[in-house]
């Protein structure tokens, strides 16, 4: 099995999508932003998608995630400028730092919400986000609601050219980076024993139970898998690319909503998902932003009950219909 | 081979079971038998650890496995068969199945159990390829029965296998209960609402009247008593 390369296949349309957004990004002028957006989104759906869509389990308060990533580069930035030898390696410390703050939340959270479930999960998990927010400015930790803003540390460090080449492009590609390694991991775990193992936890839990299966282990797999990714993405979609941090910035559940509706409108526990539901929801936002300003949602809202309500499977559990049986089947999953 | 001696479990404060006992003879079928809410089914999932049990003792081929969790549980060949079909419906008929052979052990003997439950349910071979979903009533829970098989258990627990299910089904389930005791061996340890089809299945019986066991016997023996049908049974 192991040797099989045609395990692999399903990630060629997902790595060419993401190479055909760095192309056009670099090469054509004045796209690199729309770019970086889309990226950003489909990162945010891929990351997501591992948890939400693997387990079924949803999580109102992943942003928090991404918040306690953002503080991870924001500390390791702030906290290590003055040690001049490191360079570049503050960057991967403050990716290291997201790396374990995330770990450690979703640890604790996991802990104590992985015990409960449907509904009751989701609104355990909204209240952890807002509880952890406000904890944060109540307690003054890491400045509390003044936040925090290292964009005179990130000049010092690197000199105001590279910092600057380091917000608007390196931030960007890293986002693709971390896209593209969440859609491995989402495809090694599809085809190993923790996939299979999560498919009959999100079908059925207590079937899954009776089958000996530890469901309990492999839900906080998923989740903390999940959370590292978001952890990453904070550090460098917002951290690296905008160098200051506000709590109500940072846990705005607002992207746990879009998170949502990426997976769900490119299809749940799919491998081209979140990158097909991150295209069309960046897309349609940033085209809807320009024809109608300020109507984007009132005119998405019912172009998204559309969608589920004809594709309840998402974009991608569509098309994986369509093409059973056919030479495209092993290219899309 | 299962001995269960004064458990306590429940849910929250609410305690369901108060301390019943008793014995599954390896090879047996044995018999839980009362009416709804009196913990039978809390009984078997605190046996199989999904409910934690409070106090007691659950002795398994002479061990103690009152604290293990289900999936150690299910590594030693004990399964439950839960109430009401949960199988996984957008998938196969084989699908199910092979899911069903997660463990390693059973993972390494999944074309020996597939044979062997294929055999037990040809009307499984048949629609090996057809959405669980799909399956009349009587199939789904045969399908759920042969899914357990796949884990390869000693003892197999069976949480109302008769339910909702028309009158010719339930004989073909009871059916299939003693074949699986006569063919392949296994222990079981069956709950059910309908006593009369139980009685006839079973070797022994306990009844259960709010979370205790308030009589047991020969599966005759307690056919043959009055008091017994008239009080708990209503038959």
């Amino acid at each position: 099995m192991r040797a099989d390369p045609t395990k692999y296949y399903p990630l060629i349309p997902v790595y060419v999508a993401y190479l055909a957004m760095f192309l056009i990004g670099s090469n054509m002028t004045g796209m690199w932003q729309l770019m970086a957006m889309l990226a950003f989104y489909c990162a945010l759906g891929q990351a997501f998608n591992i948890f939400l869509g693997m387990t079924g389990y949803v999580d109102f308060g992943y942003v928090a995630f991404l918040g306690v990533g953002t503080y991870g580069m924001a500390l390791g930035i702030t906290k290590l400028a003055h040690v001049e030898e490191l360079g570049i390696g503050i960057i991967i410390i403050g990716l290291a730092l997201a790396v374990v703050m995330a770990t450690l939340l979703s640890l604790a959270v996991g802990a104590v919400a992985l015990r409960l479930r449907g509904a009751y999960f989701a609104i355990a998990t909204i209240g952890v986000n807002e509880g952890f927010r406000y904890f944060i400015e109540g307690a003054k930790i890491w400045n509390g609601s003044e936040g925090m803003i290292f964009t005179a540390e990130l000049n010092q460090i690197f000199g105001r050219e590279t910092a600057s080449a380091l917000s608007t492009f390196w931030a960007d590609v890293l986002v693709l980076i971390i896209a593209a390694a969440a859609a491995f991991v989402t495809l090694y775990y599809m085809k190993s024993k923790i996939g299979y193992a999560l498919t009959a936890l999100r079908e059925d839990e207590d079937a899954a139970k009776v089958m000996g299966i530890h469901v309990t282990k492999y839900k906080i797999i998923a989740f903390i898998t999940s959370a590292v990714f978001a952890g990453l993405l904070g550090a460098s979609a917002w951290a690296l690319k905008t160098p200051y941090v506000f709590p109500p910035e940072v846990f705005e559940i607002h992207y746990t909503v879009e998170a949502i509706i990426i997976v769900l409108l490119g299809g749940a526990g799919t491998l081209l998902g979140p990158l097909v539901g991150g295209l069309i929801y960046g897309l349609s936002k940033y085209y809807l932003s320009i024809v109608l300003p300020g109507f984007q949602l009132l005119i998405f809202a019912p172009i998204i009950i559309l969608i589920i309500v004809f594709f309840p499977e998402g974009i991608v559990g569509m098309l994986k219909n369509r093409v059973k049986g056919t030479a495209l089947e092993q290219y899309v999953l | 081979m299962l001995k269960v001696e004064n458990i306590e479990s429940g849910y929250g404060s609410m305690q369901v079971l108060w301390q019943p006992s008793l014995e599954v003879k390896k090879g047996s079928i044995t018999s839980l038998l009362g009416p709804n809410g009196v913990g039978k089914s809390t009984l078997l999932r605190t046996i199989l650890g999904s409910v934690e049990p409070w106090h007691g003792r659950i002795t398994y081929e002479g061990r103690d496995i009152t604290p293990l969790p289900t999936h150690k549980k299910v590594d030693l060949g004990i399964t439950l068969v839960p109430e009401g079909k949960h199988l996984f419906v957008e998938m196969t008929v084989h699908e199910n199945l092979i899911m069903g052979a997660y463990r390693k052990e059973a993972f390494q003997h999944m074309h020996d159990s597939l044979k062997l439950v294929y055999a037990l349910f040809p009307v499984l071979k048949e629609r090996d390829k057809q959405k669980a979903g799909s399956l009349s009533g009587g199939e789904q829970q045969m399908l759920t029965i042969a899914r357990a098989l796949m884990t390869k258990p000693k003892l197999i627990m069976l949480d109302e296998p008769s339910q909702v299910l028309a009158p010719k089904l339930v004989g073909e389930v009871f059916e299939t209960i003693e074949r699986l005791k006569a063919e392949i061996g296994l222990t079981i340890l069956l709950v059910e609402q309908n006593a009369e089809a139980s009685l006839k299945a079973a070797d022994y019986v306990y009844i259960m009247h709010e979370g205790r066991i308030k009589a047991e016997g020969g599966a005759e023996e307690i056919a043959a008593s009055r008091d017994m049908r008239e009080a708990y049974l209503g038959i």
